[in-house]
């Protein structure tokens, strides 16, 4: 218990921190999101509109620390702020709006690749020398190592429009009205395959390798060498007791992941014109749209820590080391 | 239904409010619509809600008189008030108009625009501005944060129907007042986070019509379906200047200006920077959209817009640049003519367009080198006046007025670190301040066009900045759906989906049979 409270209060120091950044650090980036707006229409916008503007947006001059006040005191509450780039919408509704596709996507992708990927590493070790360990990683290495753009775009036109597997963009067919429908729900599914197939082979190989690795140390420990002599049964000292040794720093790996997928696979929103919060987060960013962009890294700031301090709590299962310091 | 992509918007929220700063698509092209359009590809005006209109003799009042039988979408009357109270609402929410004294409406159907001087460029800033029903506006309590999720327009297409954030339609007005041209059922708007989506969307005939830029469309879109598919690019966009920051030397010079002008490719600028798709720009500075302003005399007599290395080279060393035995030139004070040209790092095209000019100053000994950090550091740099040059942007209204007043009036120079939305150059011409006035005080067209004239043949002496090209309107589309494009034949409107004239183009269209 001393643990966690002890885990509980760092958590809440580097949440302090990071919030902090978050409202430093778009301040310190050149140029006002009205003057941004101003150029981006480039001449539709008269020059005198500029102050009605930003006392409509709310972009103050006021001294920096009253602005730090306020915000901390909008974090506490809730009150994100109204967004900028999409005005008048408040941060909350752009993100509550979207983020639910991004976790779908996201969560979905690295669900298959953690699993899958840590499967075909466990196999790999145990077989080392074999078809799998000769052959996957290698070719995913090769995968992975593709612009991942330049990939998503090859899936999309080969399958999409050559071959017409796949639909072309958006969640959802337009038109199909969203519910719990089996006809919804199927086409959300369809859409979700390319886009959540193209991330997983780019990331497959990373856990593949990773978890290999750790268990061609593991398989080489006395203990397994005991389990065999003792005559349990290959696959049973594969999983229970080498895998499961094996696996914290996949565990890890994936309260991180976790954790980042809120922030939204930017690139695999453009090629699919995929709903989510990944692009919006890049035009709030360009756009510097102060109040989206510190509400979006407020919620991948708290989605790491949260991820992390529940891997932290995992640990403390999967590993008795941990317990006893 | 008439589908359109919309590249820059990867999620569209409820929002219909005009005053929105990211306004949604179509509304103010097919939900609300203006007194007049004026139309830049042919240089006329359509009388729109608004039959005529009649400037005072003193020039400071404009009288509009509105079309009959108008009604808003939810049947009440369109009446003179509503074009009033838009007006003071737009003044209160965005400000501007600041030449606008009030707006008043004279019975149900005139409304008389008063200004404090006259003020002729004024016909069709206020004759373009959408009209609201005040019925509705005027209930709200906040109107700029009112998201107006069930719009009252007196557009073609005002019913917002099937919603979701990636895509939506626009259905018919059932009260328009032109119902013989409602005759497509529909408009659907397609959210794409950028333009490969969008231009995969236009490639595999998704869409009906797109205005995002696309590469090489005649193989990549138009090969396709050679048929029924077509592009048109009328060069009616901004005029794309290289702007020198003329606080600093040798920019003050207005020979550099030119001698720098003259070498610039400017046929390779629109070739490699802007694929082919752009025209040159000509001695009057002024872009496509102004055709009919043109002073014939300043443009064909042209010179330091076309490309010359000897005379550029000349002129340098006559005003006393001199050229070392490098190869490279020296400012006057001995040190190297070399500076920076500042565009965002996100305009892949204008960055070319920027190497090019990089490059053909290397014939004069001259050395610009290229910039790029992120446009808001780049835009930051203009407005303070700290930059030595850029690739921008310049307004573009049907009235060359205000392209002029940038470009060289006293009125908008800034001092250096004092922010500024216009004329970053920040160069003012006695000369032409008083013509400036000439052509606000004008009545009629006929005498803006005499003073505009002037203006250019001030414009050729001073060169306040180096016009590099008009900018094109991007549009393309496919007839499979849908006939009646405006074209190069038939220039009835340009082919943006953003601009007034689009409602010209949701009223033309109709069903292939």
């Amino acid at each position: 218990m001393r643990f966690i409270l002890r885990r509980l209060g760092f958590y809440l120091i580097a949440f302090w921190a990071s919030i902090t950044l978050n409202f430093l650090l778009p301040r310190f980036m050149p140029g006002d999101p009205v003057s941004r707006m101003f150029a981006r229409t480039q001449g539709k916008m008269q020059p005198e509109q500029i102050d009605a503007l930003r006392k409509l947006l709310g972009v103050d001059d006021r001294p920096i620390w009253e602005q730090y006040i306020d915000y901390l005191h909008n974090i506490v509450t809730g009150n994100m702020g109204i967004s900028i780039s999409r005005f008048p919408a408040p941060v909350t509704e752009v993100i509550a709006a979207q983020i639910g596709w991004t976790l779908l996507l996201g969560g979905t992708a690295l669900v298959i690749a953690a699993v899958a990927g840590n499967l075909l590493g466990i196999l790999a070790a145990w077989r080392r020398g074999g078809a799998i360990d000769s052959a996957l990683p290698p070719v995913l290495i090769f995968i992975g190592s593709f612009p991942y753009f330049w990939l998503a775009m090859g899936a999309l036109y080969l399958f999409g429009v050559v071959l017409g597997w796949s639909p072309l963009r958006h969640a959802f067919t337009d038109g199909v009205e969203p519910g719990f429908t089996w006809e919804f729900l199927s086409d959300v599914g369809a859409h979700l395959v390319l886009p959540a197939l193209t991330i997983v082979l780019v990331s497959i190989g990373g856990w593949m390798l990773g978890m290999r690795n750790t268990m061609i140390a593991t398989n080489s420990e006395d203990y397994i060498t005991m389990a065999g002599a003792k005559g349990l049964r290959p696959g049973r000292i594969m999983f229970r007791y080498a895998a499961r040794n094996a696996m914290l720093p996949s565990v890890t790996s994936f309260g991180m992941g976790l954790g980042f997928v809120v922030g939204g696979a930017m690139l695999t929103e453009v090629v699919f014109a995929y709903p989510g919060v990944g692009y919006q987060l890049l035009n709030a960013v360009q756009g510097l749209d102060y109040p989206l962009m510190q509400g979006l890294f407020l919620t991948i700031t708290a989605a790491v820590l949260l991820a992390n301090f529940l891997v932290d709590i995992l640990y403390v299962r999967l590993d008795p080391r941990v317990r006893s310091n | 239904m008439l589908t359109i992509p919309r590249e820059d918007m990867s999620t569209f929220d409820r929002n219909f409010n005009p005053f929105a700063p990211a306004v949604n698509p179509m509304v103010n092209q097919a939900i609300y619509e203006p007194l007049l359009v004026f139309n830049p590809a042919k240089g006329d005006t359509t009388p729109w809600l608004a039959t005529e209109w009649k400037t005072a003799a003193d020039g400071k009042s404009i009288t509009f008189t509105l079309r009959d039988g108008v009604k808003w979408s939810d049947g009440k009357p369109l009446v003179a008030d509503d074009v009033a109270y838009t007006f003071e609402l737009q003044k209160k929410l965005k400000g501007g108009y600041e030449y606008l004294v009030g707006a008043t409406a004279e019975g149900t159907n005139k409304v008389t625009f008063t200004f404090n001087k006259p003020w002729s460029p004024a016909l069709y800033e206020v004759g373009q501005l959408p009209i609201l029903p005040k019925h509705i506006w005027s209930a709200i309590a906040d109107p700029a944060k009112y998201p107006n999720a069930t719009p009252v327009g007196t557009g073609p297409y005002t019913e917002v129907d099937s919603f979701q954030a990636q895509s939506y339609a626009l259905k018919k007005n059932p009260n328009y007042w032109q119902p013989e041209k409602q005759k497509i059922a529909g408009i659907k708007m397609l959210a794409m986070s950028g333009n490969d989506a969008a231009n995969l969307a236009s490639v595999n005939g998704d869409v009906d019509w797109s205005t995002q830029f696309i590469p090489n469309i005649e193989k990549t879109f138009i090969s396709k379906d050679k048929e029924h598919r077509h592009y048109w690019f009328p060069p009616t966009g901004a005029m794309i200047n290289w702007q020198l920051n003329t606080t600093k030397a040798p920019f003050n010079d207005p020979k550099v200006r030119k001698a720098l002008s003259m070498a610039v490719d400017r046929d390779q600028v629109t070739k490699i920077g802007m694929s082919g798709y752009a025209q040159p720009a000509d001695c009057t500075g002024l872009s496509g959209n102004y055709e009919k302003w043109k002073n014939p005399a300043v443009k064909d007599n042209c010179s330091w817009t076309k490309l010359n290395v000897d005379e550029a080279n000349k002129v340098l060393d006559e005003a006393g640049y001199p050229k070392g035995a490098d190869g490279k030139r020296t400012l006057k004070d001995g040190t190297p003519f070399e500076f920076k040209i500042s565009v965002g790092a996100s305009s892949s095209d204008w960055l070319s367009v920027a190497n090019v000019i990089s490059q053909n100053l290397q014939a004069v000994g001259v050395t610009a080198k290229v910039d790029s950090p992120d446009w808001a550091s780049v835009v930051a740099g203009y407005e303070q006046g700290t930059f030595d040059s850029g690739i921008v942007w310049s307004a573009n209204d049907p009235s060359p007025f205000k392209y002029l007043n940038n470009a060289m009036g006293s009125a908008t120079v800034k001092p250096v670190g004092t922010k500024t939305f216009d004329n970053y150059h920040r160069f003012g011409d006695p000369k032409a301040d008083a013509l400036l006035q000439d052509f606000v005080a004008a009545g009629d067209e006929a005498k803006q066009k005499d003073v505009a004239y002037k203006l250019q043949e001030e414009y050729n002496d001073a060169a306040p900045l180096v016009p590099l090209f008009s900018g094109p309107e991007w549009g393309d589309y496919t007839d499979v759906h849908f006939t009646g494009w405006p074209s190069q034949d038939n220039p009835y409107a340009t082919l943006s989906d953003r601009s007034p004239t689009t409602v010209l183009i949701l009223t033309t269209l109709e069903p292939r049979k």
